[in-house]
């Protein structure tokens, strides 16, 4: 029999990978996510190990205050408590908004999760990813906008599949 | 009763307000450099850093509520403290903002911490807007209501008030914040141009500088796409080096690039496109209201008797609503929204970032705020639940 013909075209966007919806989904509340982060470099004192004992150290009883105790009784009171504070008020932000939603969830009165704003009655506007301007194209791997070829190249070859931020 | 102070503890910044004196201004956070690795500055410490380059945040909110205790702790010492406000808490009375519907955990650290660290002689726990509600009203006798739209550094809330009481059904918060709209604008221009994604304070004053709500999108993204002189957003933004150049500025006037020495950055559709996320938050992927929908949402709440009322007393406050062009654009996205035959009136106070200390201020010189209080003996007596009682609804 003769050799089936292939199209090449056909081979390369079957070969490509392409992300289902909860993936895509996982990557945007990344995306979100990242936005609200402090910093995106590493703690410039985390690297100094010689100068560990003069840091404060955030969140952990140091063990510095205890050694330089003064006899005085007050502040020795006073000392006491703020570790006592530390140890008391630790909690994560996902820690203190799961203890919210347990508290709330018999109430009808509002609350930080009933005062959320609503979704919008308003389509979404779509933006290339790359250039910034408006987009009518979607990246089929990945789901990210696009605006042009020159874009998606870009795209391709910066960003798609593999997102880090 | 003895001395009364204002703090009004932001996100990003503590406002305090001393009767008879400047509100004064210091950074809710601990600052960390590159260069003076050794250091920690706290607060207004920071003011002494020659470098801000790469500067590292600790930050005792997240998302806008209270949860690093510790470093609010050192916050507060330093600003009470000796070096700064010299403030002998024993013999003051505070007044002290928290987020609408705060969690009851961080509501008793706070009666605990001013009561039995800092034992002042009397605390009030309210609202940030409550104060701004206080203020407008007493600028605008005769007028019964006013939403405060606080656009802050974690979030923006929409609060209708009725005779300085807040309509809670009707508060709306929508998560855009300051602190988004510098991480977006880091994240575009380190993927589009040049690595920033360590440089959060000089970012942020690129986009304090630059940036300007649109009054005309799509028109700008068109002006955006032509070349040269024609394209009249484009700015060009010289970053600091803090060698020559302690602060970054905008370029005057349409330059070819050069090879000099200054780094620079081009900003273009970044200038608008990265405020227009207050007005369409699904721009970024976020699925909430924008702005001008959410307060017409939060109004549809009120009172229909009210409502009328509510939009013709629309108060901006926070530091996000600095931005140029941001009443205007408002206003116009209002306009469109709200029935043709109500007033739409919206005020944008010379410095919203104070405003709130200010109605703070205000409020303490008159007799409504006596009932608020609540004193030391009080909280001895009743504890937790006491203030639970006084401070319902906050």
């Amino acid at each position: 029999a003769a050799p089936r013909r292939e199209s090449s075209r056909l081979l390369e966007v079957n070969s490509r990978r392409v992300l289902d919806l909860a993936t895509r989904k996982r990557r945007l509340n990344r995306q979100l996510e990242a936005l609200e982060k402090d910093n995106f470099q590493e703690d410039p004192l985390e690297n100094l190990p010689d100068l560990k004992k003069k840091r404060p150290k955030f969140g952990i009883p140091s063990d510095q205050e205890e050694e330089s105790e003064t006899p005085q009784p007050s502040k020795k009171k006073k000392r006491l408590r703020s570790d006592h504070f530390k140890q008391r008020f630790r909690k994560t932000f996902a820690a203190v908004i799961e203890a919210e939603r347990l508290a709330t969830e018999k109430s009808d009165r509002p609350n930080y999760f009933t005062i959320s704003s609503l979704p919008s009655k308003i389509p979404p506007r779509h933006f290339c990813a790359v250039c910034g301007f408006f987009s009518t194209y979607t990246c089929v791997s990945c789901g990210t906008r696009y605006c042009s070829v020159k874009c998606l190249g870009t795209h391709q070859d910066t960003r798609c599949l593999k997102w880090t931020v | 009763l003895g001395n009364t102070i204002i703090l009004d503890n932001g996100a990003s910044s503590l406002k305090i307000g001393k009767v008879d004196s400047q509100i004064s201004i210091y950074p809710n956070s601990i600052f960390r450099s590159k260069s003076e690795r050794r250091k920690n500055f706290v607060s207004n410490q920071i003011d002494g850093c020659k470098d801000y380059s790469s500067l590292f945040y600790v930050l005792p909110f997240q998302k806008g509520y209270l949860v690093n205790w510790d470093v609010q702790r050192q916050v507060w010492d330093h600003v009470f403290g000796k070096d700064v406000l010299n403030l002998k808490c024993n013999e003051s009375n505070i007044v002290i903002t928290e987020p609408h519907f705060n969690f009851g955990s961080i509501q008793e650290a706070m009666n605990e911490i001013f009561f039995e660290e800092y034992e002042f002689q009397s605390i009030l726990r309210t609202n940030a807007s409550t104060l701004s509600s206080h203020k407008y009203n007493n600028d605008n006798p005769g007028e019964e209501c006013c939403v405060v739209v606080d656009c802050g550094y974690s979030f923006t809330h929409i609060v209708p008030y009725h005779k300085n009481v807040k309509v809670s059904e009707a508060v709306c918060r929508i998560d855009v914040g300051g602190k988004l709209l510098t991480n977006h604008l880091k994240e575009v221009i380190s993927y589009r141009q040049l690595q920033v994604m360590d440089e959060t304070y000089v970012m942020n004053q690129v986009k304090e500088d630059a940036c300007y709500v649109s009054m005309d999108f799509n028109g700008d993204m068109e002006t955006c796409k032509l070349k040269g002189k024609d394209n009249i957003v484009l700015r060009d933004y010289v970053l600091p080096d803090y060698t020559q150049i302690k602060r970054g500025y905008i370029k005057v006037g349409y330059t070819t690039p050069t090879k000099s020495q200054e780094q620079m950055i081009r900003l273009t559709v970044e200038r608008f496109a990265v405020p227009e996320i207050l007005f369409h938050p699904s721009d970024v992927g976020i699925p909430q209201m924008g702005l001008a929908e959410a307060i017409m949402h939060s109004v549809s709440k009120c009172s229909e008797d009210t409502q009328p009322h509510m939009l013709r007393n629309i108060v901006l406050t926070g530091g996000s609503c600095k931005f140029l062009n941001f009443k205007q654009r408002l206003e116009e996205d209002l306009r469109r929204l709200a029935p043709d035959h109500l007033d739409i009136c919206l005020t944008m106070p010379e410095n919203p970032v104070t405003y709130a200390c200010e109605g703070g201020l205000r409020w303490t010189k008159t007799n409504t705020i006596r009932e608020h209080w609540l004193t030391l003996e009080e909280y001895q007596e009743g504890g937790q639940a006491a203030c639970a009682r006084q401070f319902y609804d906050i």
